[in-house]
């Protein structure tokens, strides 16, 4: 018969023999010995998975997720990548939350140090978009972020050098490096390429173009200019909505159809839709009377108006805006959530209240922070009243609410009306899109003196997107001269490429968004800021720059490198100086990894790296 | 524009082919009579009419893919499941070991093979059964065409992977399109990089060569020169950085089953397999 002693291996009948035979108490010993094992599950190999973007939309992702895993893999770690397209990607990590590690370009060419703010409060870690991605919670992080909007000066930079060096420890996400933006344009029609800063919103707008006399095309087509431009990426031409986080990568087509207040030059905030701004000392923050241009219009001939400015902040915070409230019944649940845009939220919710006292002035009440970080709120799109105070339902098909999106953040903005220097013409989904200038914009009007400095009115007639596959092809697309310049930055394997041919210039930036590994700090391991601290240091990230990127990038420790914010003792010297390689050349030093990770409280099991579970 | 010019470049070069071939496999007119109608072309109009309802079919299920093609990319991310990672467990590097023997001689020879080679190889049985005697095989071979694209748009919607030069960009280059930068306008008219399992280039392609073995009896020139460009082609989607050699064989499967299906379904055994299938239930009921 069944001996107590052989626990797990009971069979049903045997037990029940043993009842019959009245052995209870030998039973009872045996259950309370399942029970103590039961504490003790057995270990099981830590395994982490890459999300990011195939070949075909970004030259280098893949190449440098392959190569971390490969890091990982010599750790012990079962790493594997997971190819996903950039829409898809957006929407899992932003959205679903669907995501243990992500490989991504970082969303904003900003680099004042409140946007760490979005990225890292713990208050944002349940919002989605690019409000804390990673779940992050540290409340010494948060006070940091709070004091870092308040304080001035110095004062200022010794918080942030703080909150750096907090976060460059605890790492929620890993910085990789900055890859410049490479780009092939033709000198025929346009030039001042290099000048004209295409990474930027306006760069469109600072091309010059060719006097008509040195012109190859015949004369028809030299009348009316068009600015051809081909890339990889074709959602703009599916969806314009500039709320819709998961259609946009550097928003520049979204940025020339929709205006901001105001626009970040080297030299901080320039008037944009406004003419001027002030500041004064409000109630519990700093207070903005915004002026706008007066006699502006939207793309369809509406008036804009501080009204529109006021919904803006309004929209952005909530887009429901409040409208479930006039519901009749359930005052109390779903009534009360607010859905705040995902991509803007960061900067809108610095705003309290707007207040229109005329057509075009708005007095704009901030929540507790510096005129200097208040700004950074000028920089959101303005979106027309007229248009969007319809799409703050909740997303429904046939009657049914089937969401808790609003429409506002769902629909694919076709045709858009924006106040930009662009306006929408036609798309054709996949495969092209054409803008053209807007002449009721400001910045064609030769009326109004306050000019922007280098940019001016669009020197083409037209825009065209056109689609194509990858990097390869767009660049051929240009050399085959049936475009001006590729619109998406392209690899860096096809500088070769660009060279041969003799009529393409050959354009690269240094950008200011780097690559970043992002860590969704609520799945275990990830939870724990040793382990991601030990994952950083296994990537080599100057073997990363010279191996994937071909030497166009730069290592990069935090997201502001390369400015003043960065303490001394937080720079790129050769190495990071807090999460250093575990190894030399790209090749680890299997022994120090593992003590590293043992000192993380991990363990090793033939060389495998195992945690509890 | 350099679309166009891509789509008259295959083209010509695919109608020189049907041309010769037609020489080669055909004859000018392979069984002469001794009345003076002109036989081809009668031959060719009692087919169309005969197998018009096949063809309406295949015309259906085109148009179906075209557009499921396009929006299934939606419907795949939603439904489906994304393989890729799996295929490379699988695999592993395979096809970057394929690549190392890579030479431009070869690089040529696949990329001709991958693009005019694979359209003629597609056409030129359809012209060449319906100007045959009997209709049948050009039925069987509209047949086929229609369970190949059918099965590949269900597996297209279920399955997202991406293809090794999209995976391991570093180990497997894009060889069609670092060769010859135009052929990807035309290549990204009818794919989308996420259908990549299985290998339609290597199911139709494997399709029209057991094709041509069943019927060789007809045309015996057509064999060699069919499964030499089948196998080229099948290559060539490795070769080129395109296709796993999982979906490689996937492909081959899809395709022997849809020459079964399709004679079977011709000749009416299936029919009369679903017939006795469905009394022996009601008998059993």
């Amino acid at each position: 018969m069944v001996q107590s002693s052989n626990g797990m291996g009971i069979r049903r009948r045997a037990v029940l023999g043993t009842l019959a035979a009245g052995a209870t108490a030998s039973v009872s010993g045996c259950l309370r010995r399942a029970r103590s094992v039961a504490g003790w599950d057995s270990m099981e190999q830590v395994s982490l998975r890459i999300k990011t973007l195939p070949a075909d939309s970004d030259p280098y992702a893949l190449h440098a997720a392959r190569m971390i895993t490969s890091w990982y893999q010599a750790a012990g770690i079962d790493a594997q990548v997971v190819p996903v397209s950039e829409e898809e990607l957006l929407r899992q990590v932003l959205l679903g939350n669907d995501f243990e590690i992500f490989l991504a370009r970082s969303p904003t060419r900003e680099q004042d140090p409140d946007i760490l703010y979005g990225l890292l409060h713990s208050r944002f870690a349940d919002t989605r978009g690019w409000q804390n991605p990673f779940g992050f919670a540290d409340l010494d992080v948060d006070e940091w972020l709070e004091e870092q909007r308040r304080a001035t000066g110095e004062r200022r930079q010794d918080i942030v050098g703080d909150l750096l060096e907090s976060s460059s420890r605890s790492q929620p996400f890993t910085v990789l490096c900055s890859a410049d933006e490479i780009r092939a344009a033709r000198r025929e029609n346009y030039r001042n390429w290099y000048g004209a800063s295409l990474h930027s919103t306006y760069g469109y707008l600072a091309l010059e173009r060719v006097s008509e006399t040195g012109s190859t095309d015949d004369g028809s087509e030299s009348e009316e200019a068009t600015l051809r431009i081909v890339g990889t990426d074709r959602r703009p031409t599916e969806n314009l909505n500039p709320l819709s986080v998961e259609h946009r990568r550097s928003g520049v087509l979204t940025g020339l159809l929709y205006d901001p207040i105001g626009y970040a030059t080297s030299d901080g905030m320039s008037p944009w839709l406004a003419e001027s701004w002030s500041f004064s000392d409000g109630d519990g923050g700093p207070e903005a009377t915004v002026r706008l241009r007066p006699d502006r219009t939207w793309h369809d001939g509406e008036p804009l108006t501080a009204e529109d400015v006021a919904f803006t902040f309004a929209m952005l915070s909530d887009t429901t805006l409040g409208s479930s409230d006039d519901g009749t019944e359930d005052d109390e649940t779903e009534a009360d959530t607010q859905v705040p845009s995902p991509r803007f939220y960061g900067r809108s919710e610095l705003v309290d209240e707007v207040t229109v006292t005329s057509d075009t002035v708005a007095v704009i009440q901030f929540t507790d922070c510096s005129p200097r970080v208040a700004t950074r709120a000028f920089t959101v799109p303005i979106l027309p009243k007229h248009v969007w105070e319809e799409r703050t339902d909740r997303v429904s098909i046939s009657g049914i609410e089937i969401s808790d999106a609003t429409e506002a953040l769902v629909t694919n903005n076709i045709e858009p009306v924006g106040s930009g220097p662009l306006r929408f013409v036609q798309n054709t989904p996949r495969d092209s899109l054409v803008l053209e200038p807007f002449e009721d914009h400001f910045l064609a009007d030769d009326s109004d003196e306050r000019g922007i400095a280098q940019i001016g009115a669009p020197q083409f007639d037209r825009l065209e997107l056109q689609i194509v596959g990858s990097d390869n092809a767009a660049v051929g697309v240009v050399a085959d001269a049936d475009a001006d310049v590729t619109a998406t930055p392209v690899g860096a394997d096809t500088v070769p490429q660009i060279g041969r041919a003799s009529d393409l210039e050959l354009v690269v930036n240094r950008s200011t968004s780097p690559y970043l590994l992002g860590y969704n700090t609520q799945i275990p391991p990830l939870t724990n800021p040793r382990f991601r601290h030990a994952l950083a240091r296994l990537v080599d990230r100057s073997f990363l720059v010279s191996d994937v990127f071909n030497g166009y990038a730069n290592p990069a420790v935090t997201l502001l490198d390369g400015t003043e914010w960065v303490p001394e003792d937080l720079r790129w010297d050769g190495d990071d100086p807090t999460t250093p390689f575990l190894g030399t050349d790209g090749e680890l030093d299997i022994a120090r990894v593992r003590e590293e990770f043992r000192n993380a409280g991990f363990q090793y099991e033939d060389g495998v790296l195992v945690r509890g579970t | 524009m350099a679309l166009v010019d891509v789509l008259l470049q295959v083209g010509l070069v695919v109608a020189l082919g049907h041309l010769l071939a037609f020489l080669i496999v055909v004859g000018w007119d392979p069984r002469p009579t001794a009345s003076d109608e002109p036989r081809l072309r009668y031959r060719l109009r009692r087919n169309l009419r005969e197998v018009m309802p096949t063809l309406g079919v295949l015309a259906v299920v085109l148009t179906i893919n075209k557009v499921v093609r396009d929006i299934g990319v939606e419907l795949s991310w939603l439904l489906g499941v994304n393989l890729t990672r799996y295929i490379y467990l699988l695999e592993s590097q395979f096809v970057a070991v394929l690549q190392s023997y890579a030479n431009p001689l070869l690089t040529t020879y696949f990329g001709f093979v991958y693009i005019f080679g694979y359209t003629f190889l597609l056409t030129f049985p359809v012209l060449a059964y319906a100007v045959y005697e009997r209709s049948q095989p050009l039925r069987v071979l509209l047949l086929t065409y229609i369970l190949n694209y059918g099965i590949g748009v269900v597996c297209y919607v279920l399955v997202v992977a991406y293809g090794p030069r999209n995976y391991m960009p570093e180990l497997v280059e894009p060889l069609l399109y670092t060769s010859w930068p135009q052929s990807q306008l035309l290549v990204a008219q009818v794919n989308v990089n996420t259908n990549v399992f299985p290998s339609l280039h290597t199911s139709l392609s494997a399709t029209v060569a057991l094709v041509a073995y069943r019927f060789r009896s007809i045309y015996p020139r057509w064999l060699p020169i069919a499964t030499v460009l089948a196998v080229s082609i099948i290559i060539s989607t490795m070769y080129l950085g395109i296709h796993w050699a999982t979906d490689v064989v996937a492909g081959i499967i899809v395709a022997a089953a849809s020459v079964e299906l399709a004679v079977r379904i011709d000749d009416g055994r299936l029919a009369e397999s679903v017939r006795r299938w469905r009394s022996r239930d009601s008998v059993s009921e």
